[in-house]
């Protein structure tokens, strides 16, 4: 067996009720890593053509990365893999926390679930050994409550991944939590394990894993952890908002380097854009129709990431993380303490939806937290049905006497409640904006902002097309944290990768110059994805690249970490191939690569008549093009050509 | 690697009662035996044999040490990033993280919270990516 990788992982058929362990060859390593390279690999030839997501024959996995448990820091990156009920294609979920390491510390790479439960079951592993266990007294409870009274019957230490209300009950923007409120949230995977009637999956074990030079290793963390540590003075939160204006009034943008961002996430967390994003128009505001001008910095001062702070009471660290961007918070909208209120949720269930209650944002993300449904697509879902109250195409009798005006936090307390627990109106909107604009129809589609059935996150694609593009085009539609311009600049893969467009330091452009899609916009956003399908399959952590690929050294350290001695070129061949399986698997199960195209409204068609992306318009078709073409599939419909797949060495879909 | 166990041993069991992972089995009086898959090379069982009948990975015969003379991970807080590494590696769980300092320092840091199971494997020490962990001579 080689260096930084188990070598096998738990098949499940909770059907049969059986268990066992399957060795992986370690030339499944080389090709596809680990992680969702393994995930995918596992899931193209195993989950058949045409299966049911909800039903027995989809397969879920639960993968670590290759670089956890090396030594390597910002490992700490789990991922649940599965198809996805939510856009019918393939579906991952990222999540940072403890779990990661158990995976490997159980023994394995990954669990794979198949079958349906006929009663909620658990899994528990213990020193490799597996037990499907009854989950009757689970069944019910929030996700919370679940881990505490797990950790309680088997020790503090064991990890818990499980699913809450949300997930039982089909929700398919549900997710799978760990770490008391942490969430797998994208993909709607927590109703893939609701339909398994799995509960939660607890690890507990203490496998040592294989490295190939831990001196090497350490040295290379060493170097990374100086980077994170050595901390600019930034001066108060509001100084953060200002400076958004002031990249909105500028005609020119600037080259990002991930270092500055580094040093407000080790600040404040992700809540140092609570009002910079809203100022410099990466915010979507309004269910995407409306700016800054609607969501100034006096309402965004509702989220003032100072007040955010203020409540935290310990900075909170995913494993092998040196930066702690997460906190754990006392607020009194919250039980006890729980975890901040991140960007995306803030956003979401604020500005998205004009709410200024900064005690209801802490409240339902807590409440989502427990719940298990994701707070992006609560929130985004929310933003569609206050669109149509707005519209006259829901009426109080509609919302079973909610006013859902803009805004309204109380009744957006009273919505949530009712989309977890399924009830009236929350029924309809506890799938996510696709389903619920085709129940309730009379043209509500003009203003579902989704991509392929996905709710997009809170980046918009208006202020940066690379977002736009990607929540287009990636396999997994609508996801923010695999590529864009801003990304491709702090990534500064073309310090390592040849053949790639270089960037000078804080090199000034004009804004306008971004949404010229061209040649080099293309190579930039397929290196984004190819980089990041190799980010994932180590289970490294999306802010701990932002650092720059010289800073946090992802090449080297898998070198050092299995003793391959690839080079930089040789990694992103192999995150190729994991996004052309991945692509591959939505074509063998039906999907259109162009229907997965970003909404009209969000790529500002019509364009924006105010704010910080007024009048702008992305020519995604075009940009869409040059991205397949990057890749070796076919640029007018996103298959993988031939030659691809031969090259890569994938079964054609 | 895995540690083994020679025709020295008498079944005192106290290699099976410090054993983390509960790899050792073997009947009171006979020669025990270690369970390759799960040993996870700890040394634990070399360190507490009182008949000397425990090889190490390298196949050398290890001595008894007595348990109060253990080494103990000392952390250098001013090294530390506070990425739960040690905690999280820490096949008997003694390590915590502290909360957070009053001088506004708002990480908290691991600290040895059991300190009578800790059976210096030193795991904390060898993976600590930042080298901010010592393994040190308890205080006589």
């Amino acid at each position: 067996m080689g260096y930084g990788y188990m070598g096998r992982v738990l098949n499940v058929d909770l059907g049969a009720g059986s268990v066992e362990v399957e060795r992986i060859p370690d030339e499944v390593y080389g090709k596809y890593l680990s992680g969702l390279g393994l995930g995918s690999y596992i899931l193209y030839n195993r989950i058949p053509r045409g299966a049911d997501p909800l039903g027995p024959d989809n397969v879920l996995g639960f993968v670590s990365g290759l670089l956890t448990g090396t030594g390597s820091l910002f490992a700490g990156r789990w991922m649940v893999v599965g198809k996805s009920p939510l856009t019918g294609g393939w579906g991952d979920a990222n999540c940072g926390g403890m779990f990661s390491p158990a995976i490997k510390r159980s023994g394995f790479d990954g669990i794979f679930f198949k079958g349906v439960s006929e009663r909620p079951v658990f899994l528990y592993v213990k020193n490799g050994r597996a037990e499907i266990r009854d989950a009757a007294d689970l069944w019910g409870k929030d996700t919370i409550t679940t881990e505490s009274i797990l950790k309680k019957e088997f020790g503090e230490h064991v990890c818990v991944a499980c699913i809450g209300p949300a997930g039982e009950r089909l929700s398919l923007i549900s997710g799978v939590c760990c770490d008391q409120g942490r969430m797998a949230a994208r993909s709607g995977l927590g109703a893939v394990m609701g339909s398994k009637r799995l509960k939660a999956v607890v690890l507990d074990g203490k496998a040592r894993i294989p490295v190939y030079d831990r001196d090497q290793v350490h040295r290379l963390s060493g170097r990374c952890g100086r980077w994170v540590r050595f901390q600019l003075p930034l001066g108060p939160g509001t100084l953060m908002g200002y400076l958004g204006t002031l990249l909105r009034v500028l005609p020119t943008a600037m080259a990002m380097d991930g270092f500055v961002y580094k040093n407000i996430l080790r600040k404040w967390g992700t809540g140092g854009l609570n009002q910079m994003s809203p100022e410099w128009g990466d915010s979507p505001i309004k269910n995407w129709k409306g700016s800054n001008v609607d969501w100034p910095m006096s309402r965004s001062k509702s989220a003032h990431p100072d007040y955010v702070r203020r409540h935290e009471v310990l900075k909170y660290h995913c494993y092998s993380c040196p930066l702690g961007c997460g906190g754990i918070c006392s607020h009194p909208a919250i039980p006890g303490e729980g975890h901040k209120p991140e960007y995306e949720s803030v956003l979401a269930l604020g500005g998205l939806c004009m709410n200024q209650d900064t005690d209801s944002l802490f409240e339902m993300n807590e409440y989502l937290n427990r719940a298990g449904m994701d707070t992006i697509s609560a929130g985004a879902t929310i933003a569609f049905a206050m669109e149509c109250y707005e519209q006259g195409i829901l009426t109080r009798d509609d919302t079973h006497g909610l006013d859902l005006r803009w805004g309204n936090s109380a009744a957006m307390r009273e919505l949530v409640k009712m989309m977890v627990e399924r009830k009236g109106i929350g029924d309809t909107l506890a799938d996510g904006v696709r389903v619920a604009s085709g129940k309730i129809g009379k043209g509500s589609d003009r203003f579902a902002v989704h991509a392929g059935g996905q709710e997009p996150a809170m980046h918009d694609g208006r202020m940066d097309p690379g977002f736009a593009l990607h929540y287009s085009v990636e396999p997994t539609p609508g996801r923010h944290t695999i590529g864009a311009q801003l990304y491709y600049e702090m990534f500064q893969l073309w310090k390592k990768v040849k053949g790639l467009p270089s960037k000078l330091p804080f090199q000034i452009y004009t804004k306008n110059s971004r949404y010229v899609p061209d040649e080099n916009k293309a190579k930039e956003a397929s290196a984004c994805s190819r980089y990041m399908a190799v980010v994932n399959g180590s289970g490294l952590c999306l802010f701990g690249v932002f650092l720059g690929v010289t800073r946090t050294p992802t090449f080297d350290w898998l070198n050092a970490v299995t003793g391959w001695n690839k080079a930089p070129e040789e990694y992103l061949e192999i995150g190729w191939r994991i996004q052309t399986l991945r692509q591959a698997f939505n074509i063998r199960h039906g999907i259109d690569p162009n229907g997965n195209k970003l909404h009209d409204r969000a790529l500002g068609r019509p364009p924006l008549v105010e704010g910080a992306n007024k009048n702008r318009t992305v020519l995604i078709e075009e940009m869409m093009r040059g991205y397949w073409s990057q890749l070796g599939w076919d640029e007018s419909t996103g298959r993988p050509l031939p030659e691809t797949l031969e090259r890569l060495g994938i079964e054609a879909p | 690697m895995p540690y083994t166990i020679t025709d020295a041993c008498v079944g005192c069991q106290a290699c099976v009662r410090v054993c983390p992972v509960g790899a050792i089995t073997g009947e009171k009086k006979a020669k025990h035996v270690i369970d390759h898959e799960l040993c996870i090379a700890c040394g634990a069982c070399g360190r507490i044999c009182p008949h000397a009948s425990v090889l190490d990975p390298s196949g050398a015969l290890c001595t008894m040490e007595k348990r109060s003379s253990w080494k103990k991970p000392a952390v250098d807080e001013k090294a530390c990033v506070s990425c739960m590494v040690c905690i999280e590696t820490c096949p008997v769980n003694c390590l915590a993280l502290s909360a957070a300092k009053d001088s506004g320092d708002p990480h908290g840091y691991p600290y040895l919270k059991d300190a009578g199971s800790c059976i210096a494997c030193g795991f904390c020490a060898a993976e600590c990516p930042v080298a901010a962990i010592r393994m040190v001579q308890p205080p006589a």
